[in-house]
């Protein structure tokens, strides 16, 4: 690649992520500093000051512990179990532990309430009281939720990290005398510990900053939902702004941290393994014991799905106090398919999801390109950069891109031309912001899929084209991207997905019913009186078989590196 | 239509490290040019600035009288055969094949013909709708081979081509792509690390070291009349003696040295006092000598040898502690362990190549 080529698309790419994701993040930090014309602290004092605000960090920070320590305990000895057995059903289980992340936690919260509710199908099945499962204050819900939507990004690098630990390791270990137990602490453990800490760095941001599922749970304490009630008020008070910066502090340091921890000395292999991972066969009793908790696991997790689909098709009030809805109707999809509402957030939601993705993969591959293919030395700027959307919040993206909205459509010098209105003002249409919101939240699963693509693709393939008098631009069309269109799909297809996925953007940028997107629609459904709940789930079953079509599409085309997108 | 390429004191840096210290030299229309040298002369780097992958930072590259040393790599007509053959995955053969002209706007009615043709020559048309990794290597070898001949390029480039194949195919395919490059007159540049593909079937070898050229002759030149101690050894096996010009004659001289003094014939007018290298390539020692006197008779003791039936492979213990390398067809004496036999040797001081440096 010429050093000129490489050049202009490495400005090109940096300006764009510097328009699209540093404005916005300035914005939220000087918003919140740089009040009327000085710079000042009072405002992030006042966040500590303020009890409110405190007890809503705090409950964050209780969250995002929880949902890590206990994503934690589910994923490790899951990921343990499938590296060391063979036993039967593994194959089955070890992709239906994913199947967890078709759908947001909000949504499966619809369905969780009506089963662990103090009326719900648990009280009733076991002829208990009325019993609150879900704690007084809601906590315990939203971190049950939450971990059992999100341990599958920790099972992933686990199981990857343990792929990647070469067996000789443990097998010096076992011939030196150490048991399988005192093997797992002593040796295997510290060497996935890259892989866990990158996994858990993902779920603590998760959580920390998740917004549908606190709101869903009304567990209204916490900062995230603090900041979505403070929405009417960006024009003119500086404290949201100030909460805001806090949690993206937090956040990005703990990225950093994680970097700074094990970025430098990830502990690299010496040799491919040159044996097959020792995994014993497991047979007969202790075959059933190795899937017990696989199944327990997934199970549980499928729980907030099968309350979401069973209230989908319960006639509305019928499922109250009793075991299963004494009434099953249809009726919730045909009203969803006549709700003005519903029809147009899956048209809105394809639309933004498409534009993203198109997006994405013509800034993708211009990223991935740079970086692998040139010889800049900034080209690892760039890799990291374009990494960096993961460490960020989509709370913390979506205030900013609100208060670039709110500015940009306050410039005098486009006051009297009404298309900027309409282009700029989320209020008026939140098209354009939401397009970009997914694209540069979605970017970096794009930049690693091509990455990867390009890495495994020798680049004499390329000189092979130019030397038989192909261009660059032949050479890209007719050689490289069908070289890597494998990549390409399924990284365009988990873009895809994640946008059509994506709560807190979703949530704070659309405010008009037309331009709503399904996961918005889905909450201001479910807060409908009447048959609002059930319309909901409807329509969350629908984005549900939607999203289960494209993961398995694109696990399938990436096999098992499926691991590596959601690695920091 | 193969053109003469002149390569002009091209000089490449690759960060600090100048890989390419000013080459120089003059390819003739149709000839088979080698560059050879060890890994990391510089040999490839060169390769790649005639095709056009890597920009030189200095000199100049002609192809016939066009300057082309900035020309970018689509622009060159130059075919490549890669080390990897870089056959891209996603096409038959046929449309490998066929890409070259496609490019070159060839019209399909016209393209189809001389595709078939070109993978008759590599005797593979019977697999045009196969895909690369459906070949064995050997097959791959000449799919890449019949890709770069297939759209007549002024000059055909070859990087290591042969390096991925096995010991017997090598041998085959290199007396393979010399019938081919002389059937169609081509001028080739094959670069290579194995001496005996190049002095086998090269026009001529230019040897690299460092990134200098060191000699260029034919194979033969090379061979025979090494200019230096790093090309001798490069080439073939050879036994060094260090000594000094004792005397001067007519097309010879006589050089002092551990073992004894030396005659050697040379043509150079070697300065007397001046420090020299001596070398001898194995199969000059004629063991077992009947000669009773004349220059160059020595004694000494075979000190271990490498039996492989046909020839033995010699070490000899000359006086000054000097183990010369001795060839000997049909051996009469194995030298195993302990044994010291004593032999008696002698060499043609044609047969001794004197190096200054």
């Amino acid at each position: 690649m010429k050093k000129s080529t490489a050049w202009f698309i490495f400005t090109a790419t940096v300006s764009i992520l510097g328009i699209l994701f540093f404005w916005p993040l300035w914005k939220v930090v000087s918003g919140g500093f740089w009040v009327d014309g000085r710079l000042t602290f009072r405002y992030l004092f006042g966040v500590f000051e303020n009890p409110i605000y405190v007890e809503g960090l705090f409950n964050s920070l209780k969250i995002a512990l929880g949902t890590t320590g206990l994503a934690m305990l589910v994923a490790l000895p899951l990921a343990w179990l499938a590296n060391q057995f063979e036993f039967r059903g593994k194959a089955v289980f070890s992709s239906l532990v994913l199947v967890p992340m078709i759908l947001p936690p909000f949504v499966g919260a619809i369905g969780f309430q009506q089963m662990f509710g103090a009326y719900g199908m648990i009280n009733t099945l076991f002829g208990l009281g009325p019993i609150d499962w879900l704690g007084g204050g809601q906590y315990v819900g939203v971190v049950l939720l939450q971990t059992l939507s999100l341990y599958p990004i920790l099972y992933l690098n686990a199981v990857a990290s343990l792929a990647n630990i070469d067996p000789a390791m443990e097998e010096a270990a076992a011939n030196l005398g150490g048991t399988r137990l005192r093997r797992f602490f002593r040796i295997t453990l510290p060497l996935m510990a890259p892989g866990l800490f990158a996994g858990g760095t993902l779920i603590f941001i998760w959580s920390f900053t998740e917004l549908g599922t606190p709101l869903i749970m009304n567990y209204t304490r916490c900062a995230s939902v603090q900041v979505y009630d403070s929405l009417k008020e960006i024009g003119s008070n500086p404290f949201p702004y100030a909460l805001v910066m806090v949690m993206l502090v937090v956040s990005t340091g703990l990225y950093a941290i994680s970097k700074w921890l094990f970025g430098g000395r990830a502990y690299a292999m010496q040799s491919k393994a040159s044996t097959q991972s020792a995994s014993r066969k497991l047979i007969g009793m202790k075959g059933v014991l190795a899937a017990l908790p696989f199944a327990l696991v997934v199970g549980l997790a499928l729980l907030p799905h099968l309350g979401v689909v069973l209230t989908s098709f319960a006639a509305p009030g019928s499922w109250y106090q009793s075991v299963l809805p004494q009434e099953w109707t249809g009726g919730n999809y045909l009203e969803a398919l006549g709700h003005d509402m519903t029809v147009s957030s899956i048209r809105n939601s394809l639309l933004f999801s498409s534009l993203a993705v198109l997006f994405d993969i013509v800034v993708g591959i211009a990223i991935a390109f740079v970086v692998v293919r040139s010889t800049l030395r900034v080209r690892g700027v760039l890799d990291a950069v374009s990494m960096i959307p993961l460490a960020v919040p989509g709370l913390v993206m979506a205030f900013g891109f609100l208060s670039v909205s709110s500015w940009l459509s306050n410039l005098k010098v486009f006051a009297d031309w009404e298309g900027w209105q309409n282009l700029v003002d989320v209020r008026t249409n939140p098209t354009l912001f939401l397009v970009l919101a997914y694209s540069v939240r979605r970017l970096p699963y794009m930049v690693r899929s091509a990455v990867a693509g390009l890495q495994q693709t020798s680049v004499t393939f390329e000189e092979a084209a130019w030397n038989m008098g192909a261009s660059a631009a032949t050479t890209l069309r007719r050689i490289t991207i069908p070289l890597i269109l494998a990549n390409l799909i399924a990284g365009a297809l988990l873009t895809f997905a994640f946008s059509m996925l994506e709560v807190s953007d979703s949530l704070m940028l659309a405010q008009q019913a037309d331009y709503m997107p399904i996961t918005k629609a889905i909450f201001e459904l479910f807060q409908l009186l009447g048959t609002g709940k059930y319309v909901a789930a409807a329509l969350g079953v629908w984005a549900m078989a939607f999203l289960t079509t494209t993961l398995v599409g694109s696990s399938l085309l990436l096999g098992k590196k499926l691991g590596a997108v959601f690695r920091v | 239509m193969p053109v003469p390429i002149t390569i002009e004191n091209v000089t490449k840096n690759f960060g600090a490290n100048q890989v390419l210290k000013g080459i120089s030299a003059q390819i003739a229309a149709g000839e088979l040019f080698f560059l050879l040298g060890p890994s990391g002369c510089g040999k490839t780097t060169l390769l790649r600035a005639v095709a056009g992958l890597n920009e030189p930072d200095g000199g100049r590259i002609l192809a016939g009288e066009r300057d082309v040393t900035h020309l970018p790599p689509h622009k060159r007509d130059m075919g490549m055969v890669f080390q990897s053959y870089a056959l891209w995955p996603h096409m038959t053969l046929r449309e490998n094949v066929a890409f070259g002209l496609e490019m070159r706007g060839v019209k399909k009615a016209e393209a189809e013909p001389r595709v078939r043709k070109a993978l008759e020559m590599v005797k593979l048309a019977d697999r045009a709708d196969s895909k690369p990794n459906e070949l064995s290597g050997g097959q791959q070898q000449r799919v890449a081979l019949a890709r770069a001949l297939v759209i007549e390029p002024q000059c055909l480039l070859l990087d290591e081509p042969l390096s991925n194949l096995d010991a017997k195919l090598r041998i085959e395919m290199r007396t393979e792509i010399r019938r081919i490059c002389k059937e169609a007159g081509l001028t080739a540049i094959y670069v290579t690390h194995d001496q005996k593909e190049a002095l086998s079937i090269a026009d001529r070898v230019a040897i690299l070291d460092q990134g200098r050229l060191l000699q260029v002759g034919t194979p033969q030149e090379v061979y025979i009349r090494p200019n230096s101690r790093f090309v001798a050894q490069f080439i073939g096996e050879t036994t060094f003696v260090e000594g000094t010009v004792k005397a001067r004659g007519k097309g010879r001289i006589v050089v002092e040295t551990a073992t004894g003094d030396w005659e050697a014939e040379t043509e150079t007018p070697w300065t007397e006092g001046r420090t020299v290298w001596l070398s001898i390539r194995p199969e000059a020692v004629r063991l077992h000598t009947d000669r009773q006197e004349g220059a160059n008779l020595f004694t000494g003791q075979l000190h271990a040898t490498v039996y492989l039936g046909e020839v033995a492979q010699h070490a000899v213990a000359l006086a000054g502690g000097v183990i010369l390398k001795a060839l000997e067809m049909r051996p009469r004496v194995v030298a195993r362990d302990d044994e010291r036999a004593e032999v008696r040797l002698w060499i043609n001081p044609g047969d001794v190549q004197v190096l200054g440096e």
